[in-house]
């Protein structure tokens, strides 16, 4: 009689640890990639990508309305674009917004900056759903992926028995890769 | 063949049906009156904790996690930030220069010097347009939406 006829659980740990972990391999990958690329949002912005031009219109009346300034810059500009909307924060600002992005201008410089979003689309999607950002059913998903990632967690603790199982080899891993996370944040929280 | 004839037609008729409609964020509106933005920035300790309903032009989004929106006042000049906890709400990029209705409570915070320069640069820009780290001088005081929910036109 094999070990495993012996211990039926161990047969459904491995059975269920195997189909869970098929299951959970598309999560994985879109909670992995977007958790490398929201980590690193100091350096770089994972939703989008900007673009940034500048112009020079020349420079422009400040006491005149928004709309009339828009205009006006926007003519200079050569953009026959409808704007969305433009505002000025301060006397000597105007923003000018269109679906495209947003020009800034000086008014009394007639600088322009534009400032373009251009959304990346896979990273975005993947990104989104990992801050739960469609909220309703995806709360539910997500948290039957965390438990399915915690299931595979202990599950696979059992898979192997022996000397690189859980008493062997796997134990002193396993407490490697526990201490951490626990010192980090000791070193973190107490000693810096 | 036909599906393939027929699905440009079937996206342009949701496109029609969607566009001008706002999409909804966060928790449902409540309040039916709305208050000027101008009324707020005036006396902000009248509305300090209370729920209000505003509108205005988007004039600034948190590109990186959506956790804000700028609001255009009805006077010159003023806007005043609609800001959720991270995750709550996450707006598009795509919402600035829209129009948008936000209901949310009244808030007046004082950020110290050191949590300025703690701050995400980007929240503290979007809240204070002449911030520079390198000139941080004294606390900050800023008055704030906490946002509850919000419409913004497609």
């Amino acid at each position: 009689m094999s070990p495993d006829a012996r211990r039926p659980w161990r047969r459904w740990n491995t059975a269920l640890h195997r189909d869970i972990g098929y299951l959970a391999v598309g999560l994985t990958l879109v909670y992995a990639l977007s958790g490398l690329a929201v980590n690193h949002m100091a350096h770089w912005n994972p939703n989008y990508r900007r673009t940034v031009k500048t112009f020079d219109v020349g420079p422009l009346d400040p006491q005149l309305p928004e709309e009339e300034l828009a205009a006006q810059t926007l003519t200079r500009l050569r953009v026959s674009e409808k704007p969305r909307s433009a505002f000025q924060p301060d006397p000597d600002s105007l923003e000018i917004y269109l679906k495209e992005g947003k020009y800034s201008v000086d008014l009394p410089t007639g600088k322009v900056l534009f400032e373009g979003t251009v959304p990346r689309p896979v990273l975005m999607a993947m990104n989104r759903l990992h801050l739960n950002a469609p909220k309703q059913a995806w709360t539910w998903i997500a948290d039957a992926y965390a438990i399915s990632l915690a299931f595979l967690a202990l599950s696979g603790l059992f898979i192997l028995r022996g000397k690189n199982g859980i008493t062997g080899r796997g134990a002193w891993l396993t407490t490697l890769g526990c201490a951490i996370p626990v010192g980090y944040w000791i070193w973190w929280a107490y000693l810096t | 063949m036909k599906f393939r004839f027929f699905a440009p037609l079937f996206v342009c008729a949701a496109l029609s049906l969607t566009a001008g409609e706002a999409k909804h964020y966060g928790q449902p509106m409540t309040l039916k009156t709305e208050t000027k933005i101008s009324e707020i920035l005036a006396s902000p300790e009248k509305f300090k904790g209370k729920r209000v309903r505003i509108r205005g032009t988007v004039t600034n989004v948190c590109e990186e996690r959506g956790c804000y929106l700028n609001i255009k006042g009805d006077k010159k000049f003023q806007e005043l930030m609609f800001k959720v906890d991270d995750g709550v709400i996450v707006f598009p990029a795509s919402a600035l220069g829209r129009e948008a209705v936000a209901e949310g409570t009244v808030d007046i915070l004082v950020f110290s010097e050191k949590e300025q320069k703690e701050m995400c640069p980007v929240e503290a820009k979007a809240l204070n347009r002449k911030f520079d780290p390198a000139k941080i001088k004294g606390p900050l005081t800023v008055v704030r939406l906490n946002g509850l929910g919000a419409d913004i036109t497609s």
